[in-house]
């Protein structure tokens, strides 16, 4: 190839030529701005207001017998999230929440995507039924959990204890992160196996019956053949799993309403401010807390991003 | 190139154009959204998912809206998310109601800010709404300063209710004025694997299991924060001795002698019980006996009634009430008292005794002392009607406990706006503690550190 | 057949009958476990109220739960309002999410922006960014413009939430178009728009359906915001179901009735574009 040859597009034509109806950088980005602009005015001036508020003692008016006037305290709202043990709790259990639960919905989302990967009598009803849970509300799957299934008095899970002659458990006083994360995975698992499925259907199945014929286990092949290329599918399962996961409200408010080992970052701040604290200053300087910890954990989770992002250069 | 130059000019102006499109589908698709309004006059009604609040929401167009013409819209919530959602409505001059449902635990406080309509003026100038027929406890409560803040709609004390034939079967009398130990021991003698002794709540929440708890704490002489001369909180009071008594009291009982899953029972689930045989006493809200005795109840006539126990004070039952508000913010006030004094007038008590699914027996108690010379509501609530009005008169409204307390009166809350928080996060530890998780110490530690810091 | 949906037909070397079987019925028994829940919630639906509280079957089974609650007195949060509120807020972002993010991901696939990685990183950034950190000033502003108890506002924030998981997917389906079409189509002149209409979308479409189906799934069962914007007005159906939800007194076989009523909606448009939902993932989400 020419030196000539490389400065041409991939299209035919020479970047920034007339020929290029696209030549004008504006016109590439005019598309995009409509949907940036949106973005921007409605997810981010919220927090540049909250960076406004966490420099002041605002609360609700109700929240002091004699009115207060709203003043700047500077730094204070920071400085006592520092001393705060019980943010540090919600932080530690926003990352067990988060980790086990995209973790085993992962691990259950790929196994039931193994077994619907081959056809079978009602394989398509299978499918169906096993998505459904990922499709409820998140209030209604915490509800059903809560009353239906967990709960001492109206619950079958105790009722399937006591026939067996066990003690009832208490799951949701005992147990409230592992019922939450419960409540988690089973709605998850579905979403993870639809992705795993795609990645086990894009496999060019010559290649494994190559393999099968060469004389390797299903499990063989399985490990060293499947894995490897669904490895990118786990990669994005667990990118956006996580992405929602770790916004986890609607069963923390529905099972327990908090308590100690199943609030997290988002119902904590949420208890702060709208939530029944009304400390909407102190509040404010938590968001904005939580705001540089997600832009690092974002930073981190885009590297996976980009390896999946890596031959993809277009111009 | 004068090819291309056209093209690049056809696409710029296509770019262009579908942006503009797209705009304009956007204004006018929210646009579009807009809900319409309903013809004629239309106030917006705040409530609580209690069963009297569902009855005059299905009353209320044939017995208010025939005869006024004012629509009622109402929007019926749980406890907690009213409770979030009208505190901070209310609290930021919010437009969204007309009339919302608030509890005297918030009534004096939003009184005394300035954010609710006084309704003294128009209350005791309604002859129809007579208000001195309000039972003087409950009017109290629901004011600041003398006035009247708040009108009740439904209201309640606490007392102990026990199943006659098991106390019968074991031999056992319980006084008409019991004390803890005695109720305790009482308890304990009665529990068996199939039905317990007592329920008690056991559910985080100020209004779960922080009133239950704090009637006993009151009783056992402790207290959550000590008061300064001039009613202003002065230091938290959790690592007092007598706190963990009570504390250690309260889930010792429940423990020994409880309900199954105590950490998740509320008055729901011990209702629950109670009805299904599973326990044999319970101490909660006086309303409950509307509904033990209540036609389809299955233990309807097997119950007896006995005040809430005591320790070192005379009287322990808590005093509550859901009372109707008009914000200062209100939009229509005018409308919005015509309604009040419907809904909290004597004659909607008399309207919900014919009119609605439970009968007498489930109209609104406890705000009026005319309810209790009915006689079709005498007849019905024989039970537990004079009972019910002995525990409310009693009620410890204005001393609770053996120390003063900060803030405006309260029994089994503490008058300032800190308690809710802290209430909440407090009994989510002492659920805990039941639930046989953590230790009382540890419990008692952390609580006493979030009392202190929200008083700060 | 394709070679897609020939997988798992044949037996392959080394698999025996038994095996397959084997592997059908532990699918079946899986399913049968993971829907025990729905199943459950379904029966407790056509209980009484006391059937449903002590798990029995005394009374028989019948609709009377599903009529009690879609039957609410006037005056209160109806099935009907809520459902309507529901349906025009979801329609209304999800095309509007669509328009947005269809030209975004033409500017970041087909015809890239030279920053088209950050661009990227920016709008996947939006999602890590807790929800509940920004409600406050969201409610002081919504307050003051009057947009409380609105559609609106639900209509504004929900294509907020789900704008940037459309764009991420549609870029994914716009890679998969071929170049020598795009191509094609610009050496024939067509315009931008008709590039989109005969070549892009056509090859897209199954990707287009199942990013429209996600956008309809997160933004009818959105809780959040909803509660706390609109607890007076334009409530949606998430709402109305936890209005059947009583401290006071049994109300479990209702609840069930109004869980099932409030989630069939989007349960049956998952099962009709489940195929389309894996074609589509399986196309292009992914390279």
């Amino acid at each position: 190839m020419t030196a000539a040859d490389a400065t041409l597009t991939r299209s035919g034509t020479r970047k920034g030529s007339v020929r290029d109806p696209f030549s004008s950088p504006w016109r590439r980005r005019l598309p995009l701005l409509p949907a940036l602009l949106f973005t921007i005015v409605v997810t981010q001036l919220p927090f540049l207001v909250s960076i406004y508020y966490s420099f002041t003692n605002l609360k609700d008016r109700t929240q002091s017998l004699i009115p207060e006037p709203t003043k700047f305290v500077g730094f204070d709202n920071y400085r006592a999230i520092f001393n705060d043990p019980f943010f540090r709790q919600a932080m530690w259990t926003s990352v067990k929440m988060t980790v086990f639960a995209v973790g085993l919905s992962l691990f259950f989302g790929t196994l039931f995507a193994v077994l619907l990967d081959r056809r079978f009598h009602g394989q398509g009803l299978v499918r169906t039924l096993l998505i459904t849970p990922f499709l409820l509300m998140p209030v209604v799957a915490a509800l059903i959990w809560k009353q239906q299934m967990f709960s001492s008095l109206f619950g079958i899970l105790n009722r399937v204890l006591q026939f067996l002659g066990l003690n009832s458990v208490a799951f949701i006083s005992d147990h409230p992160l592992a019922s939450i994360v419960t409540v988690l995975v089973w709605q998850w698992t579905p979403f993870m196996m639809l992705i795993m499925l795609a990645g086990l259907q894009s496999q060019p199945s010559d290649i494994l019956e190559a393999a099968a014929v060469d004389g390797a286990t299903p499990f063989g092949i399985f490990r060293q053949l499947t894995l490897p290329h669904l490895r990118r599918y786990l990669e994005l399962g667990a990118l956006l799993g996580s992405i929602y996961i770790v916004q986890a409200f609607d069963a923390i408010d529905v099972m327990t309403g908090g308590g100690p080992g199943s609030t997290n970052v988002p119902y904590f701040v949420y208890q702060e401010s709208l939530g029944g604290g009304f400390r909407y200053g102190s509040a404010s300087a938590y968001a904005i807390v939580v705001v540089i910890f997600a832009i690092i954990i974002a930073t981190f989770a885009l590297r996976v991003l980009s390896g999946l992002l890596k031959d993809e250069d277009r111009v | 190139m004068h090819k291309a130059r056209t093209r690049s000019v056809r696409n710029r102006a296509t770019l262009v154009g579908s942006s503009f499109a797209a705009l304009i589908v956007i204004a006018a698709a929210l646009a579009a959204t807009a809900s319409g309004h309903a013809a004629g006059k239309t106030i917006s009604v705040a409530i609580v998912a209690n069963p009297q609040m569902q009855d005059i929401a299905s009353l209320t167009p044939s017995l208010f809206t025939k005869q006024t013409g004012i629509n009622v819209k109402y929007t019926i919530l749980d406890e907690g998310k009213l409770r979030a959602i009208t505190t901070r409505d209310v609290g930021s001059g919010g437009k969204a109601f007309d009339v919302v449902m608030i509890g005297m635990y918030e009534t004096p406080q939003f009184g005394a800010a300035g954010l609710l309509q006084d309704l003294t003026p128009q209350a005791k100038a309604d002859k129809s709404y007579n208000y001195n027929d309000l039972i003087p406890a409950v009017r109290g409560g629901l004011s600041a300063n003398g006035k009247l803040y708040a009108s009740p709609f439904y209201a309640e004390s606490s007392f102990l209710m026990y199943r006659k034939d098991v106390m019968a079967k074991n031999h056992v009398t319980v006084p008409a004025r019991p004390t803890w130990a005695q109720v305790a021991a009482i308890a304990r003698k009665v529990n068996t694997p199939s039905m317990a002794g007592i329920c008690l709540r056991g559910k985080p929440g100020w209004g779960d299991l922080g009133a239950s708890f704090t009637t006993v704490l009151n009783t056992f002489g402790g207290t959550w924060w000590s008061s300064t001369p001039d009613g202003k909180p002065a230091q938290a009071q959790i690592d007092q001795p007598q706190f963990k008594t009570a504390l250690d009291f309260y889930s010792n009982l429940v423990q020994g002698a409880g309900e199954k899953d105590a950490a998740n029972s509320s008055f729901n689930e011990c209702l629950a019980q109670y009805q299904a045989g599973k326990v044999a006493m319970w101490y909660d809200a006086t309303v409950a006996a509307g509904l033990l005795e209540a036609k389809d109840s299955p233990v309807k006539g097997k119950n007896g009634y006995a005040l809430a126990p005591v320790v070192k004070t005379k009287a322990s039952g808590w005093l509550w009430s859901w009372a109707l508000a008009i914000p200062k913010s209100s939009p229509d006030p005018t409308d919005a008292w015509k309604y009040i004094a419907w809904a909290t007038g004597p004659g909607y008590i008399k309207e919900a005794g014919t009119k609605t699914k439970g009968g007498w027996a489930a109209i609104p108690p406890g705000t009026r002392l005319s309810t209790y010379r009915i006689p079709q509501y005498k007849q019905a609530a024989a039970a537990f009607a004079p009972k019910t009005l002995a525990a409310m008169e009693a009620a410890p409204i204005d001393n609770p406990g053996t120390t003063k307390r900060p803030g405006l009166p309260g029994v089994q809350y503490v008058g300032i706006p800190q308690f809710q928080d802290v209430g909440n996060r407090c009994t989510q530890l002492f659920s805990s503690v039941i639930a046989g998780s953590m230790k009382d110490t540890d419990a008692i530690g952390q609580c006493q550190r979030i009392a202190s810091d929200a008083i700060k | 057949m394709t070679d897609h949906e020939r997988r798992g037909t044949k037996l392959g070397v080394g698999e025996s009958r038994a095996g397959a079987i084997g592997l059908g019925v532990a699918a079946w028994a899986v399913a049968m476990l993971w829907i025990f829940p729905i199943a459950w919630t379904v029966f407790t639906s056509f209980k009484t109220e006391q059937d449903a509280s002590s798990q029995t079957l005394h009374h028989g089974l019948s609709f009377h739960r599903y009529s009690d609650v879609s039957h609410s007195t006037v005056g209160t949060l109806a099935l009907r309002t809520a459902f309507t509120n529901s349906l025009v807020v979801v329609l209304v972002s999800t095309v509007v999410v669509m328009l947005l993010a269809l030209p975004a991901a033409y500017a970041l696939a087909i015809r890239p922006v030279a920053k088209w990685r950050d661009v990227l990183f920016f709008f996947i950034s939006v999602k890590f960014l807790p929800v509940v950190a920004s409600i406050f000033p969201i409610y002081v502003y919504a307050e003051k413009w009057n947009l409380i108890g609105t559609r609106q506002i639900l209509v504004i924030l929900y294509i907020a939430i789900n704008l940037p998981l459309a764009i991420w997917m549609m870029r994914s389906f716009f890679m998969e178009v071929p170049r020598e079409l795009i191509e094609a189509s610009e050496i024939d002149g067509t315009s931008l728009f008709n590039q989109l209409r005969s070549v892009i979308i056509p090859i897209a479409a199954p990707g287009i359906a199942a990013t429209a189906l996600l956008c309809v799934i997160f933004a009818w069962n959105e809780y959040f915001y909803a509660i706390q914007l609109n607890f007076a007005g334009a409530s949606t159906m998430p709402q109305w179901v936890i209005g059947n939800v009583s401290t006071r007194g049994n109300f479990l076989a209702k609840l069930s009735a109004a869980s099932i009523i409030a989630c069939l909606p989007v349960v049956l448009a998952g099962w009709a574009a489940q195929k389309r939902m894996i074609r589509g993932l399986s196309m292009g989400a992914i390279k």
